[in-house]
């Protein structure tokens, strides 16, 4: 398989579901919220988006719409969680729950028939990327747009999170009680990180709609895994030492995650019906990559002596017989 | 001034009628502003309920609490955290761990303040001043704020959050307008009629100070920028006298898992800035000659009442035996009742 066809599938999975990862992230790891939501967003607003789009809505407001579509999801999670006092995990399981059941809804009538899960296809001419010919760029127009909109949100969210009510929300995050003391109203901030985190769910969720031409009522399904492996992946290898490390190291997990994904299933042509498998095993590995490294680390530690010591050595002859 | 009226709180966490559990039985405290009240008393005898009902952590099943003479004992309980610092006993409470000091600074900076989602949560301005209250309690820390808190010791970590709890931006002239017509026993419309007949005047004066300040042409630019912060400090000294929503500092046990020599020093500290800041503050400790060396007042709970309350010469009189004496009285009394 061409090598740049490869990589521009790749990116073309990997780069909305850095939106993903960054949605699960601000959750997951910032207001830590284990939140069950991501899934049902990501259906709801693709969804939104197809619905959207087949009504020749104009692309750009249908992708905002998917994306608000998600952050009602997200609304809903923090509502149930914060006001009506619902456990976290729970409250994210019964938006989830709900959400199929309207997503179905949602396709049902853009199918003309009420609750089919068939799927809509979408003119490319009509999507998000329709204004760069597909024929000059042959499907690189999918990734540049994406990456854009990547960076773009990238940006906003470091800036965000650095100022004063983004720094309120991660002291939330981080120890609520003390959060609350300083006069940090938690429940506002609770709700609207969990908000923001769905409604940049359901913007990938509605890029995705896009790129497939289309979603169906499965079509959400794992990627709330797909999130968290990235941030796993991208936090061992690449670091947290700070937020900005954080965001661009998440981004390019997922990257990584899809590039070994397509090169199982592209390359070295691994049958579909493994392709689970391999998602099991990746996350397993994304999960002890930590251990890993720590070995690896311990590892090296213990040899690396004996072979600084032999090159020191070498060094030091040179130097002796350039000397003499 | 500072006041619970008739509080009374009982806690029953299994939902059985007999496990009932009454931590204050209809308590009447007035804390006058200014005031540095030691509390003591045995466990579970409601010292750190009454605290957690006084910042809105709990709210009392009756009764009021009343912060000068309004009541707020239905404020949540961050919007009282304007007007209350609390230092709890475990040291990782008070702090986010993941933050740097200087973060974990800024936080508490905007303490009862509204958080602002466009503005750049650092300013170098607060930087230096964090530098230089943190010289004050000569730690180290001053060289270290973009350290994680997390990576200091309980000792650090205490006396931070101290800081963090004494600190506050200076409220601005509007809230302390807002504030003083909620918090003063006046009538409201008088309250801002009195507040409006110091302040139109003399903002007048600090404009028309500024104008000729500037038009001053024998004055260098040095000289000019004195000048006009001196203009400015007499002009926010007027409007200070408004200010009635003096810090109120509540400290559980704050030194209690510290070692001894560092609990010292941060007694010392917390002393240091009661006295300067001259803030009311409220003090639990199991520690009875710390409760008679500081402060001016001393209150003792058990099983939900106050049973003893003595404050400056007498209390300075007392000693640790008669403050066991009086322990033993009061377990006596529970036990022939």
């Amino acid at each position: 398989m061409d090598i740049t066809e490869l990589i521009r599938l790749t990116l073309s999975m990997g780069l909305p579901c850095c939106l993903l990862a960054l949605g699960v992230f601000l959750t997951f790891r910032i207001l830590d919220f284990a939140d069950m939501t991501a899934e049902g967003s990501l259906l709801i607003g693709g969804a939104a988006c197809a619905l959207m789009i087949t009504k020749n809505v104009p692309p750009l407001i249908a992708t905002f719409v998917g994306m608000l579509a998600g952050g009602v999801c997200g609304f809903i999670t923090g509502f149930l969680n914060r006001v009506l006092k619902i456990p976290k995990l729970l409250s994210g399981i019964i938006t989830m729950t709900a959400s199929g059941s309207i997503a179905l809804l949602l396709f049902g009538l853009a199918n003309g028939r009420i609750f089919a899960s068939e799927i809509n296809g979408i003119d490319n001419s009509k999507t998000i990327f329709g204004f760069l010919d597909p024929k000059i760029f042959h499907g690189w127009q999918q990734v540049m747009v994406v990456a854009v909109i990547v960076a773009i949100v990238l940006a906003v969210a470091y800036f965000f999170f650095g100022t004063e009510y983004g720094m309120a929300i991660r002291a939330t995050g981080i120890n609520e009680k003390m959060a609350k003391s300083q006069g940090i109203n938690t429940t506002v901030t609770t709700i609207i990180c969990v908000s923001i985190s769905n409604a940049l769910i359901g913007l990938a969720g509605a890029l995705i709609a896009q790129i497939d031409s289309g979603m169906n009522a499965q079509g959400a399904t794992g990627y709330l895994v797909v999130g968290l492996a990235s941030i796993l992946i991208g936090e061992t290898l690449f670091g947290k030492r700070s937020f900005k490390n954080a965001l661009i190291s998440i981004s390019l997990g997922s990257i990584l995650y899809f590039a070994i994904i397509m090169l199982a299933t592209q390359v070295f042509k691994m049958p579909t019906d493994l392709t689970k498998l391999l998602y099991a095993f990746l996350i397993a590995l994304a999960l002890c990559l930590p251990m890993i490294k720590q070995a690896i680390l311990k590892l090296w530690a213990r040899i690396s002596p004996p072979i600084k010591r032999f090159f020191k050595k070498l060094f030091v002859r040179k130097k002796k017989k350039e000397a003499e | 001034m500072l006041e619970l009226k008739n509080v009374t709180k009982t806690f029953n966490l299994t939902g059985n009628k007999e496990d009932l559990r009454v931590a204050l039985d209809h308590v009447n405290l007035q804390i006058e502003s200014g005031e540095f009240v030691t509390i003591i008393g045995s466990n579970g005898s409601g010292k750190s309920t009454t605290m957690n009902i006084l910042t809105g952590v709990l709210k009392p099943d009756s009764g009021q609490v009343l912060l000068n003479n309004v009541d707020i004992t239905k404020m949540d309980e961050h919007q009282r955290a304007a007007y209350f610092g609390h230092v709890f006993q475990d040291p990782m409470m008070g702090t986010c761990g993941e933050m740097s000091v200087i973060e974990n600074l800024e936080i508490a900076y905007r303490r009862g303040r509204k958080h602002s989602p466009f503005l750049w949560g650092f300013r170098k301005s607060h930087k230096k001043e964090f530098i230089r209250e943190l010289k004050r309690f000569d730690l180290g820390l001053e060289d270290r704020l973009n350290q994680k808190v997390g990576v200091m010791s309980g000792g650090q970590r205490q006396a931070l959050t101290l800081l963090m709890a004494t600190m506050r931006n200076k409220p601005t002239h509007k809230t302390v307008k807002k504030d003083y017509i909620t918090f003063c026993e006046k009538d409201h419309e008088v309250a801002r009629k009195e507040f409006e007949s110091v302040y139109k005047p003399a903002l007048a004066e600090y404009k028309a100070n500024k104008s000729s300040i500037r038009k001053d042409k024998s004055l260098s630019f040095k000289e000019k920028r004195e000048a006009l912060a001196k203009a400015y400090d007499e002009f926010d000294k007027k409007i200070r006298q408004f200010d009635l929503t003096k810090q109120i500092l509540l400290l559980d046990e704050h030194t209690a898992a510290l070692d001894p020599k560092t609990a010292k020093k941060v007694l010392e500290l917390t002393d240091k800035i009661v006295k300067e800041n001259q803030m009311t503050t409220l003090m639990i400790t199991h520690n009875m000659k710390d409760a008679l060396t500081y402060g001016n007042r001393l209150i003792m709970f058990h099983t939900g009442h106050i049973i003893f309350d003595v404050r400056g010469e007498e209390k300075a009189k007392l000693t640790v035996e008669d403050l066991l004496k009086k322990f033993d009285e009061a377990d006596q009394k529970a036990i022939e009742m």
